[in-house]
């Protein structure tokens, strides 16, 4: 039951408060320099430039002041599915005939390049996390969804509703804590019926799942309750759309936007120019 | 841009749906223990099952992406830091979800019947090449192919209708994300060949089979089909 009181309590990405550069950055260049980062990140696939690009992502953790410990601490419970998967990519790659290899026993080949994919999609994995901290550790949702309208913007020439996607988010993250509130109501209610509520063994799935219905089926009606009253009320307040629609919080890039940005560039380059080395 | 109810309507049950997935994938509740290597299966890809079969496909697209953001952003293993592997295969859930729905709301028990014939038909000959190639394979899926078919039919015989393409399409959304996500994986080198086959085979069925129960269930109570529904809120 204590399990339930927890639901209310989902953070996507703690805000940790800061007086950083980091911080003050723009949210609309953090998502930019965030998103050409993942890209960079799935390119780089050689030990020198995922390095680089770990070294590029650490200093600008440093600079954020994000203790690296927390970070880390929700790898730690799936660092043995991380092991185990490793393992398996390392044992199962499929070499080219005739590439190096580091270890030949019997039928276990090991090649210098699944060692390489192995350990740049570790470093990978690493960067990504950091990444990600660093974007919702250091912005609040709500100027992450602003950010997010503005950049969408220009895309609704093209016919992509970009205000309407963003309202979606932020519909999405606004409603997060209230249904998780249901679910724990949910959950009690169900309790004091005596709703069975046991997690069967790993072959009675069929009960598990008739189980986690009677939890899930009422959340679902609470939310389309909920959804029919916010409909009602946007048509009331004669909701129509983003065209032609003012923020309270307009958002202005400033000097150290476009030097964060300048930054970003170079770091482009570098990393792409060190990939097309011919370094390991 | 939006100028009707249908738009405000799509915007907030987009919206609601996805904060349903943002809760089932960060507090773990949609974890259902199988007898699988895999170990769990997750129902948080239902909201996009919802979201398509209810609202249309571009409703579960937009869901089906929240869902790829949110295991993108809380993924604890490198596979799904891997925005190939994570986002992309999520954004075809309620697509296809919706589209097997509206292929199958107008069918009667006598076109469900041919369909199933030539779902078997088609699952022999793929069975018979994968023979070709690895032959114990070939003969398992044969005999889940056969024995699927007799199941499916002699299910549908004694289902409504309406029930039977509900399940249809929230199993075949559950299936499209097992095997987009095992095939990008592969793609990526993540896991070797074989082993996404038997992932593929060992999690992805157990899995259709708890969606299409959970989802039958949610949107039976959300349109009060079947019986024995009262208006209860909690």
């Amino acid at each position: 039951m204590a399990s339930y009181e927890a639901l209310r309590h989902v953070t996507i990405g703690r805000y940790i408060p800061g007086d950083t550069p980091i911080h003050r950055l723009d949210p609309r260049a953090k998502l930019f320099a965030f998103a050409t980062l993942i890209g960079l990140v799935l390119v780089a696939t050689s030990y020198a430039s995922s390095v680089l690009l770990l070294g590029l992502v650490l200093s600008c953790v440093l600079m954020a002041q994000l203790p690296i410990g927390y970070l880390l601490s929700n790898i730690r419970p799936a660092l043995p599915a991380i092991a185990i998967l490793s393992l398996l990519q390392l044992l199962f790659y499929r070499a080219e005939p005739g590439a190096p290899l580091l270890l030949a026993w019997g039928k276990l080949h090991i090649s210098f390049v699944a060692v390489r994919v192995v350990i740049v999609s570790l470093i990978r994995f690493l960067v990504l996390t950091f990444l990600i901290s660093l974007l919702t550790n250091t912005t609040t949702t709500s100027s992450l969804t602003n950010g997010l309208e503005s950049l969408l913007r220009p895309l609704s020439r093209l016919g992509l509703p970009g205000h309407e996607i963003a309202l979606v988010g932020a519909v999405a993250l606004r409603f997060v804590p209230i249904l998780g509130e249901e679910l724990e109501s949910i959950a009690k209610a169900q309790d004091a019926r005596s709703v069975d509520d046991r997690i069967g063994g790993r072959w009675q799935f069929v009960h598990n799942a008739r189980r986690v219905a009677a939890l899930i089926v009422p959340l679902f009606v609470d939310a389309y309750r909920r959804a029919e009253e916010m409909i009602l009320a946007m048509r009331a307040r004669c909701y129509h759309g983003g065209e032609g629609r003012t923020h309270l919080v307009t958002l202005t890039f400033s000097s150290r936007d476009y030097v964060a940005l300048g930054l970003m560039g170079l770091s482009i380059i570098l990393v792409l120019t060190v990939q097309q080395l011919s370094l390991p | 841009m939006i100028s009707n109810e249908r738009g405000i309507r799509r915007i907030v049950i987009a919206g609601l749906l996805l904060a349903i997935t943002l809760l089932l994938v960060f507090t773990r509740i949609g974890m259902i223990p199988m007898p699988t290597p895999a170990a769990n299966a997750t129902i948080a890809h239902i909201p996009a099952i919802i979201g398509g079969i209810l609202e249309g496909p571009i409703v579960g697209l937009l869901i089906g992406m929240g869902f790829g953001f949110a295991s993108f952003m809380s993924a604890t293993i490198p596979m799904f830091k891997d925005p190939i592997v994570a986002i992309l295969p999520r954004l075809m859930i309620g697509v296809t979800a919706s589209w097997v729905f509206i292929l199958l709301r107008a069918a009667t028990r006598r076109t469900l019947s041919i369909m199933i014939g030539i779902l078997c038909v088609l699952m022999l000959t793929f069975s018979y090449q994968t023979y070709q190639t690895i032959a114990w394979l070939g003969i398992v899926v044969a005999i889940v192919a056969v024995g699927a078919t007799a199941w499916l039919y002699w299910w549908m015989r004694r289902t409504d209708v309406q029930i039977v393409g509900l399940s249809m399409a929230a199993a075949v959304g559950s299936l499209t994300n097992t095997v987009l996500v095992l095939s990008a994986a592969v793609w990526r080198d993540y896991i070797p060949f074989e082993a996404a086959w038997g992932i593929g085979l060992t999690h992805g069925i157990p899995e259709a089979v708890v969606s299409a129960i959970v989802t039958v269930a949610i949107v039976s109570a959300l349109r009060h089909i079947g019986e024995g529904w009262s208006d209860s809120q909690l």
